[in-house]
């Protein structure tokens, strides 16, 4: 088992493919994500960034190439990246058991850590994400609005303190107003806290309002444009229509009802 | 609450009544129902021996007696279904998530299980007078046999609809197979052992006393053998006031650790 490379990008595909039933779902996926880097992979639905980012996460190896998070294979060393790496998905998947604070103290109790200094940070997490106060942090998931429980999903993601946070359409099922202000407020954390960012998006909006460097992917997933984004570039409305453009017409590209279907 | 919520409210206020005037009406109903019960005894006792029908009184006066001599025998009957209740939940729990976690003895235990289920509860008593001389083992043993199936069956269902997001979401914290027994599976199973306790509760409650009613000299079945042979019916009756009365409140019992236990549920009213 080889050590990790403190050095290397956080996150490396070179030639990933993954195929089920004989269709690629992913096929010769190379990038790399440097650290605190916001990325976003932008892709239509059944383009298979799913699948890239169930690759990264570590929970099937690719079927040809390499995958490689903190220089770590994330499927065959899987243990060794605990606490490095952290998801937060579409939607919030709080155990409804937990209360808000014991669902965001969730990953710091596998991690180890003391109860009590488990409890501290993660009330200061919720702070954080704007969840003020004891009597917000002890409510149970069916006690707090859809906005509040994703804000919950995203603290938890954020707690154990990792390098890397992979968003997976963490931000779609809310409503226009309450998902701007979770991605403002969200975007804003990670790029204070300097974390390495993964959003997994079919939302455009999303991925230029977010992000450092857009991959476009095409079915089945495999790079088709790279966009670079600065915040004055961001500010320009002519820009972003133009870039909304080019990314939609980049999606597009090989998508066909065999593709969609392996890749979801 | 969000707005959407609060919008909502007013129809489910207006669509029904409140649950305390439920509750009210229920007891209601039990009193009329209770009086009528002592109505009909009063007035067939009138009519035939006390050894067919006593009076409310005669019954009323075998409850006092039974109360203040009796209790050893009522505690003896309720210990004996609380080890048995535990045991089996245990037993039962441990086979239900072997059943879900372990493919290879799934099939196996799962036949075991189906084949216990299709043997009659008068078989394993038989069975236990035959092969133990013990009567606390012959009742433990019989309480065991009939009621694990219920909460191994109850169990396996219960993991196997575990939320595969929910897996996947613990995964990606990276745990042992010990942390995703005792954050995820544990605390998902806990409605599905108070559900099986709810439903099993006053079975087992009559089992017991059916079981004590063969196999020994002492408990509230013994008992309620000894009284039907001396032809006391006022005893007899006597003590079903007493099982019915048990039964009611190990089911308030169960319901009270419902609520304690899953007060993370959201209420839902259906309109």
């Amino acid at each position: 088992m080889s050590a990790p490379d403190i050095n290397a990008s956080v996150i490396r595909l070179d030639r990933a493919s993954k195929f089920f039933n004989g269709h690629p779902a992913v096929e010769e996926l190379s990038f790399s994500v440097q650290r605190g880097e916001i990325v976003a992979l932008v892709g239509r639905t059944g383009a298979g960034k799913s699948t890239a980012l169930h690759m990264i996460m570590g929970v099937m190896p690719p079927d040809a190439g390499s995958v490689r998070v903190e220089g770590l294979d994330p499927y065959r060393q899987f243990r060794q990246l605990r606490g490095k790496l952290s998801v937060s998905f579409q939607t919030d998947r709080l155990l409804p058991w937990r209360r808000a604070v014991e669902n965001v103290e969730l990953g710091l109790q596998i991690a180890g850590v003391a109860a009590a200094e488990r409890r501290q940070r993660a009330l200061q997490w919720l702070e954080n994400v704007k969840i003020f106060g004891e009597e917000n942090a002890a409510k149970y998931p069916h006690q707090l609005s859809g906005g509040m429980r994703q804000r919950v999903s995203l603290t938890r993601a954020l707690a154990v303190d990792p390098a890397l946070v992979l968003l997976d359409e963490s931000f779609s099922q809310l409503d226009h107003v309450t998902s701007a202000a979770l991605r403002s407020d969200f975007a804003a954390l990670v790029r204070r806290l300097g974390k390495t960012c993964v959003l997994i998006t079919h939302r455009i909006d999303d991925a230029l309002e977010m992000a450092d460097r857009i991959l476009v992917l095409a079915a089945p997933a495999r790079l088709m444009l790279e966009v670079a984004v600065t915040p004055q570039l961001r500010a320009d409305a002519a820009w972003r229509e133009r870039q909304h453009r080019d990314i939609a017409a980049a999606m597009s590209v090989g998508m066909t009802p065999a593709t969609a279907a392996a890749a979801s | 609450m969000t707005d959407a919520l609060r919008a909502e409210t007013p129809a489910v206020a207006s669509a029904g009544v409140s649950t305390a005037t439920l509750i009210k009406r229920d007891l209601w109903a039990n009193a009329v129902v209770i009086v009528l019960l002592i109505v009909g005894m009063q007035v067939w006792s009138g009519f035939v021996p006390n050894y067919i029908m006593p009076s409310p009184l005669e019954t009323a006066t075998a409850t006092g007696t039974i109360l203040s001599r009796n209790l050893g025998d009522i505690l003896l009957t309720l210990l004996r279904l609380f080890y048995a209740v535990g045991f089996a939940l245990v037993v039962g729990c441990l086979i239900g998530a072997a059943m879900a976690m372990i493919r290879p003895l799934q099939p196996y235990l799962k036949s075991v299980i189906v084949i216990n289920t299709g043997i009659p509860a008068l078989s394993w008593m038989l069975f236990a007078i035959f092969w133990f001389k013990n009567a606390e083992m012959r009742i433990f043993f019989i309480l065991a046999m009939i009621l694990i199936p219920f909460y191994a069956l109850n169990i396996y269902d219960g993991i196997r609809a575990l939320s595969t997001d929910l897996i996947e979401m613990v995964e990606t914290f990276r745990p042992t197979r010990l942390h995703i027994l005792r954050f995820l599976i544990v605390p998902h199973i806990v409605p599905y052992v108070l559900m099986t306790t709810k439903s099993i509760i006053g079975y087992a409650a009559r089992m017991t006393v059916f079981a004590e009613l063969l196999s020994s000299n002492v408990g509230m079945g013994a008992r309620m053998g000894l009284a039907q042979n001396n032809f006391h019916m006022d005893q007899v009756i006597a003590w079903t006031v007493l099982l019915v009365i048990l039964n009611l409140s190990l089911q308030g019992l169960v319901a009270g650790a419902e609520r304690l236990l899953l007060r993370w549920r959201p209420e839902v009213v259906v309109r």
